[in-house]
């Protein structure tokens, strides 16, 4: 008999089309034999007081398990299956456990905890010989992965649910990474609550577990906070294109549900031009022009981070947005600052003055003021590279640095210590490659142009450059979408299939159950399957080849 | 008080939702809303149906477009003038002449001779609460002067409002062809993405849709008489366009001004073929494809072989019975020479008929679009036919230039008429990447993106002398779908391929500056309309032209 690997290797080998499953788990052996659901098919839930998520999420993957209807992607969509389909083995239910976990929580409780000491893991058995399919977990948020992986094995024919892998065996499947994540920019554009929801609904599918939400920038503040009521009043789009306090506390219980946690982000001191509606008196540089000299993009505005009063106020309008989320993390942005704002405006050199303090100082004054806040109020603060590459700040030893200037720069962050979750621009970034959208300039580009194909975003190595020391400092990555040129109209277009493919590195790993290392050729015909999958469930997911290709994936390979 | 155009794009820049822009225009300055009881009369005897349709489509617009000016507070602060505005009670169409009979529908215009046909119209909307009148020489043209009608009006609070009365419009196209073209073989479309597609495409006079409904990947048109190729090409028994389907998206274009030319590319492109009549196709499926194919997978017609030219002559007869157009386009791009030079059954035909590669495509050539002649249609083919391969074509075929448009003046030059369709200015499937597999470096051929302002800034007659410009036709978008699907039509497309619409409605030489604030409009309107066009900039940028220029 063949180890365990080498029959995942031949199998993948000979039919690599029958294996829908994203992300891959971390262990799994699969057989050849069809299993079809029974037509009065159960999920048993055998777990002490169930909570009410986990209840929902059992009821939707049944419905999932109804309404998928995907039929396999081959030639002939799975019709000579049919044969099979008479004689295979009939899985009458899943009993879902709990293992050493008392108490038992919600899902929306264990999603929330800090991203280090979250329960993901899952062991799932589906047999073939009729008898029940069983999923076992140490926390119901693991029961809630093990669901989503059950539910990615099943096919269609003519209303007959099954699947052409059984048996299947994974005997534990937990993230490499405990950070994965979709960031979502709001500002440039708003996008409405149902649009949110679907998009979490779709993170949830492919096991991301962050919401990273870059709620408000110098365009629009469509975050409104009983504190603060005017900063959306007057810095919001028009009245219905708010985050409505009740609204910001369904998008976060939405997510926690389906085991994501809310990263909030307030980005200052830069970033902020539009709170200049409500308190002119705040900020510096507001509008000016022309504003290539006092912003990356149109329109400038900074926090005046020199005036006590600037500083106070951002304290508190952190306090406010953190206090109400449940998660433990909340940044506080710090790119692209502008020195040449700074430099311009009076009230600031005055302020630098009157207090003796350089830029860099006032900066530093202004980071852990603010900080400060968050921590008071159990958050932890999360920044941009810039505050720990480009500025010499006194940050918390426990603060989260994003990456995202370029991944070369990863390495520059693990030398400082920092934890960091990967988010670069040259593998990352959804929005590339879609043109110039700056006015009047018919010859400008994408300025992170080409677009990343999922084929190259997959290419993407979290420990490229680190010492193995430096390896537990990274937490995970995330694809992310800046919303100059999206909204609610490109959404799932722009972002579906190809954030799914952060998702798959941050939860397999490096390598597949098999040994092999990840690769784009493997993972394109699952990739096809998700998509469709996508479809199915209403998230307008875009085809990355013909579907000439869908159904015959090596054979649109460059060396096929 | 009017102002001329530029004046007032600089102190009403968000006050012109028009779009193309048109060829005369004056514009006032004074308050005018739609009264409640506005009706729209067509003074024209047996108005045609599809007039009456649109007429009544424009109506609706009108009730339900909703569009909040652009600017900072969406038209609050125009609120007093508004509620003292006059009212517009109606507006009446009315021919020019008077017809000597019946007059012809839309449809009927729509696909009449591309150099014949009749756009143009005045429209004259007072200031003073008198009614709006709008005049052509043909129901073709009403329809136009209706689509410029309805993007006048703005609302606010329920209330339909212009503050750019009162209006004068004299209009006409520069080009008679503004098309738009879409790829349904590599992924499918249903029916109703494309008839969305028609309509968005009517709102922006687009006239032409070239229809690549069939390629080497699949084969969605039910042929009557060839029906094996759906049958065994299609991707499933549900992505197929029946005859019905055909008709049905041909009458649903013609009564929106919109003439659908179909294209079966030939004698490449074809490897689908080969599922019902593998004698017909040589390199079927071939590999490595890169050898014999662009992309996967190889395959083309046997173009020596004189059963394959009958097949391919029967095969485009009947499909050209099911379209109304007086166009039909038989391809001819990208053939492969290595395909033909390494199947034996071609090499034999060859060698029998003593005829060179050249020779028979010209035979081949000859023969098809001797049978498209004969049920009375003009061939339409891709610039390689004329300068890769140059066949003998008849006059009156139109050369489609795609590679470069650097190859424009050496198409012109061919005494061709011709349309702009060149991958670096109209292709928008450019600039996603490489979707080809196992190539995890690749990028997109055409990189990059092609933005509406590179699109915008084309000149159709570079380097053309007066009589080489007289033969461009105009020109269109196109969208290639390795890459597209229903998904991603509606962000693909729009508002991009409006850009193209203006710049051969309107004519070259437009100002991407002064264009942007009303390309954001056709975003916001394409939007209520229930087409998801995708935003240009950020909404701050939108509500403040001029602003996020570099």
């Amino acid at each position: 008999m063949f180890p365990r690997s080498w029959k995942a290797v031949i199998f993948l080998a000979t039919i690599p089309r029958a294996l829908a499953l994203w992300p891959v788990p971390r262990t799994l052996t699969t057989g050849s034999s069809f299993v079809v659901l029974s037509p009065t098919f159960k999920i048993t839930v055998n777990v002490p007081n169930p909570p009410q998520d986990l209840l929902s999420a059992v009821s939707q993957t049944k419905t999932y398990l109804e309404t998928d209807k995907l039929q396999r992607l081959v030639v002939g969509r799975g019709a000579s299956d049919a044969g099979s389909l008479k004689t295979a083995a009939v899985l009458p239910s899943l009993t879902l456990t709990l293992q050493n976990a008392l108490p038992v929580l919600p899902i929306s409780v264990e999603a929330v905890k800090d991203v280090a000491s979250r329960s993901e893991g899952y062991t799932l058995s589906i047999p073939s010989d009729g008898k029940p399919a069983v999923l076992s977990a140490n926390s119901t948020l693991g029961l809630l992965r093990g669901l989503t992986t059950f539910s990615q094995f099943w096919y269609d024919l003519n209303g007959v649910t099954y699947t052409n892998v059984g048996p299947v065996s994974i005997v534990k499947d937990v993230p490499a990474y405990p950070y994965r994540g979709f960031m979502l920019d709001t500002a440039r554009n708003f996008f409405p609550v149902a649009d949110i929801k679907r998009t979490l609904d779709a993170m949830s599918w492919v096991k991301i577990n962050t919401f990273h939400w870059h709620i408000v920038d110098s365009q629009s503040f469509p975050l409104s906070l009983p504190d603060f009521p005017e900063l959306a009043q007057k810095g919001a789009y028009s009245a219905s294109e708010v985050y409505s306090p009740a609204d910001v506390q369904d998008i976060v219980s939405y997510a926690a549900a389906r085991g994501i946690d809310v990263l909030m982000e307030i980005d200052t001191p830069g970033h902020t031009a539009i709170i200049a509606t409500s308190h002119p008196e705040l900020v510096a540089c507001n509008q000016a022009s022309p504003w290539s000299t006092f912003a990356n993009e149109p329109p400038a505005g900074q926090l005046r981070l020199a005036s006590p009063a600037a500083v106070n106020f951002t304290a508190n309008l952190f306090t406010a947005a953190a206090k109400v989320l449940p998660g433990k993390y909340f940044s506080t942005g710090g790119d692209e600052l502008n020195t040449a704002c700074y430099a311009q405006d009076a009230v600031t050199q005055a302020d630098l003055k009157k207090s003796g303090q350089t830029l860099e100082q006032a900066l530093n004054v202004f980071t852990k003021t603010t900080h400060d806040a968050l921590a008071a109020v159990g958050k932890t603060p999360v920044v941009w590279e810039e505050m720990v590459l480009e500025h010499n700040l006194t940050l918390s030893n426990n603060t989260l640095v994003m990456v995202w200037i370029s991944s070369a720069n990863a390495a520059a962050v693990a030398a400082k210590n920092f934890r960091f979750v990967h988010g670069p621009s040259d593998y990352f970034y959804l929005d590339c490659g879609a043109g110039e959208w700056i006015g009047n300039n018919p010859s400008g580009n994408s300025w992170c142009d080409p677009f990343k194909t999922w084929q190259k975003s997959y290419t993407f190595d979290p420990l490229a450059n680190l010492t193995a020391a430096q390896a537990h400092l990274v937490l995970g990555g995330q694809q992310l979408l800046w919303s100059e040129q999206s909204d609610a109209q490109n959404i799932d277009s722009i972002v579906w299939p190809r954030a799914a493919t952060s998702a798959e590195i941050f939860w397999t790993g490096a390598k597949l159950p098999s040994g092999a290392a990840l690769s784009g050729t493997e993972a394109l015909p699952r990739l096809h399957e998700l998509r469709y999958r996508m479809v199915q469930r209403g998230v307008r997911a875009i085809a990355i080849q013909p579907q000439w290709c869908a159904l015959r994936p090596s054979l649109c390979n460059i060396d096929s | 008080m009017k102002l001329s155009l530029f004046a007032l794009s600089a102190l009403l820049p968000s006050a012109l939702a028009l779009w193309p822009l048109p060829t005369g225009l004056s514009l006032g300055s004074t308050p005018l809303r739609l009264a409640k009881g506005f009706d729209i009369k067509i003074a024209i005897n047996n108005a045609p149906a599809d007039l009456v349709a649109a007429v009544s489509r424009t109506k609706g617009f009108l009730a339900n477009d909703k569009l909040a000016a652009l600017v900072i507070d969406r038209g609050a602060s125009s609120a007093s003038a508004i509620a003292s505005a006059k009212s517009l009670p109606s507006l009446t169409l009315s021919l020019a002449f008077e017809p000597k009979g019946p007059c012809k529908s839309i449809s009927a215009e729509a696909v009449g001779p591309i150099e014949g046909r009749s756009e143009g119209y005045t429209l004259v909307v007072p200031a003073d609460g008198s009614g709006a009148v709008l005049k052509a020489n043909s129901t073709l043209g009403l329809f136009r002067g209706l689509t410029t009608f309805s993007q006048l009006w703005y609302d606010l609070k329920g209330t339909t409002y212009s503050l750019s009365a009162p209006v004068q419009i004299s209009d006409a196209p520069a080009y008679p062809y503004r098309g738009f073209m879409l790829d349904t073989a590599r992924n499918y479309y249903p029916v109703s993405d494309i008839k969305r597609t028609l309509d968005a495409m009517s709102w922006v006079k687009i006239n032409t849709l070239h229809w690549h409904v069939v390629d080497s990947q699949s084969f969605p048109l039910v042929i009557p008489g060839y029906t094996e190729l759906s049958a065994k090409g299609a991707y499933s028994a549900k992505s197929v366009y029946t005859p019905e389907d055909v008709k049905s998206i041909v009458a649903y274009a013609a009564a929106r001004g919109i003439d659908v030319i179909p294209e079966i590319d030939t004698p490449g492109h074809t490897s689908v073929i080969a599922k019902a009549f593998p004698e017909h196709i040589a390199c079927a499926e071939a590999t490595p494809w890169t050898a014999f194919a662009n992309e996967p997978p190889a395959g083309q017609l046997r173009l020596a072989s004189a059963s394959t030219i009958s097949f391919t002559s029967g095969m485009l007869k009947a499909a050209a019975g099911l379209f109304s157009s007086q166009f039909f386009s038989t391809g001819g791009d990208e053939i492969n020479a290595n395909c033909y030079k390494q199947d034996a059954e071609t090499q034999k035909s060859l060698s029998s008929s003593n005829q060179t590669f050249l020779q028979a495509l010209d035979k081949f050539t000859q023969d098809t679009h001797a049978a498209l002649r004969s049920v009375g249609k003009s061939a339409v083919v891709w610039e390689e036919m004329v300068l890769d391969n140059p066949v003998k074509l008849a006059n009156d075929t139109v050369v489609m230039v795609w590679i470069s448009s650097a190859n424009v003046q050496a198409v012109a030059r061919t005494g061709h008429r011709l349309v702009h369709a060149a991958s670096d200015f109209f292709y928008l499937d450019c600039g996603q990447g490489g979707w080809v597999g196992a190539n995890p470096n690749g990028n997109s051929w055409c990189d990059p993106f092609k933005t509406w302002q590179h699109a915008y800034t084309f000149n159709p007659t570079a380097n053309l002398t007066a009589a080489e410009s007289s033969r461009v036709l105009g020109g269109q978008s196109l969208l290639w779908a390795e890459q597209s699907g229903p998904q991603n039509l509606d962000s693909t497309t729009w508002p991009r391929a409006a850009s193209t619409a203006e710049l051969f409605w309107s004519g070259p030489g437009g100002n991407v500056q002064a264009a942007l604030p009303r390309l954001h409009e056709v975003v916001y309107r394409f939007r209520q309309r229930g087409v998801a066009a995708i935003s240009l900039q950020p909404e701050w940028c939108a509500l403040r032209p001029g602003a996020c220029d570099l």
